[in-house]
């Protein structure tokens, strides 16, 4: 399953869900269809579920407010080992997915 | 006509002159949620030039740039009343400097007023992780995050103020600054 428009893309493949491009969309509701395919790849997998940032070059405020409620849905599912991969070349990375860590300490965050 | 200061008094009063200063005319340009990503990209790109030496620190630079203007332009562009949005920028040796003022209803002069109180008597740290779980347990339809985590990830200082301008409209002045990393290190 992929979500997409000229600025981003978002896609689902085997436990792994990849973030690419510029996110900013308007809010919760705009941001609904991927809370959908992520929380999809929470629920519908055993273990190790991965979510790779490491092409998402931008993401406003409504972003990372998704970012934070899939991290809370994970922390409620304990057979679920939610990691986010992440790259310190985009600066809003290093200075805001540390506090999702924060919400989750069981969180395997790995900033490369 | 009332005016009510909330957040860092002297920065509201900080001088603009030298700098851009950009209008989104209501009516011709449509205003809409794209004018915010098109505009903070603008602002980014011609803010952080001077500092294209050095890549590091120009993506550094960029990407604060960028963040605090899209964050600031989109809350114009979510709670405006018709009327153009005026936004002002300019770096001041190391420091950017940000201005964005358009018009509100007074019912959304009253509930940010309230929200602002509430967050500036708190550390935003701990508030941004607390909004964090209230969004998660509601339906709210905005998550309230984009001055939170401009305070406590990006250690922004941020003034507002509301000046009544007419029946049932309040003129709202955002200013915001941020101190650049001139170390690439930082």
């Amino acid at each position: 399953m992929e979500i997409r428009d000229e600025n981003f893309r978002i896609w689902a493949e085997n436990e792994c869900v990849y973030f690419d491009g510029v996110l900013r969309l308007a809010g919760p509701d705009a941001y609904a269809p991927i809370y959908s395919l992520a929380a999809a790849a929470l629920h519908e997998n055993n273990g190790r579920v991965i979510f790779d940032l490491t092409g998402l070059e931008f993401l406003n405020s409504s972003g990372i407010n998704l970012l934070a409620k899939l991290t809370i849905e994970a922390r409620k599912q304990s057979d679920v080992q939610l990691v986010i991969r992440g790259t310190a070349q985009y600066p809003w990375q290093s200075k805001s997915l540390p506090n999702l860590k924060k919400l989750f300490p069981q969180l395997d965050l790995q900033l490369a | 006509m009332s005016k009510t200061v909330l957040g860092i008094y002297d920065l509201s009063e900080a001088s603009f002159s030298t700098g851009a200063c950009l209008t989104l005319s209501d009516g011709p340009l449509e205003l809409g949620w794209r004018h915010s990503g098109l505009t903070s990209d603008f602002i980014a790109e011609a803010m952080s030039l001077p500092f294209a030496a050095s890549k590091t620190l120009h993506a550094n630079i960029h990407h604060s740039i960028g963040y605090l203007s899209n964050e600031l332009i989109e809350n114009a562009v979510k709670f405006r009343q018709p009327g153009n949005i005026i936004i002002e920028s300019c770096i001041a040796l190391d420091v950017f400097m940000m201005r964005v003022r358009n018009e509100i209803d007074t019912d959304t002069s009253a509930r940010f007023q309230l929200i602002l109180a509430k967050m500036l008597s708190a550390e935003p740290g701990e508030l941004l992780i607390q909004q964090i779980e209230e969004n998660a347990a509601s339906d709210a339809t905005g998550s309230g995050l984009g001055l939170l985590t401009l305070l406590a990830d990006y250690d922004a200082r941020l003034a507002w103020v509301f000046e009544t301008s007419g029946k049932d409209r309040v003129t709202l002045t955002t200013t915001a600054s941020l101190a650049l990393p001139l170390s690439s290190n930082g």
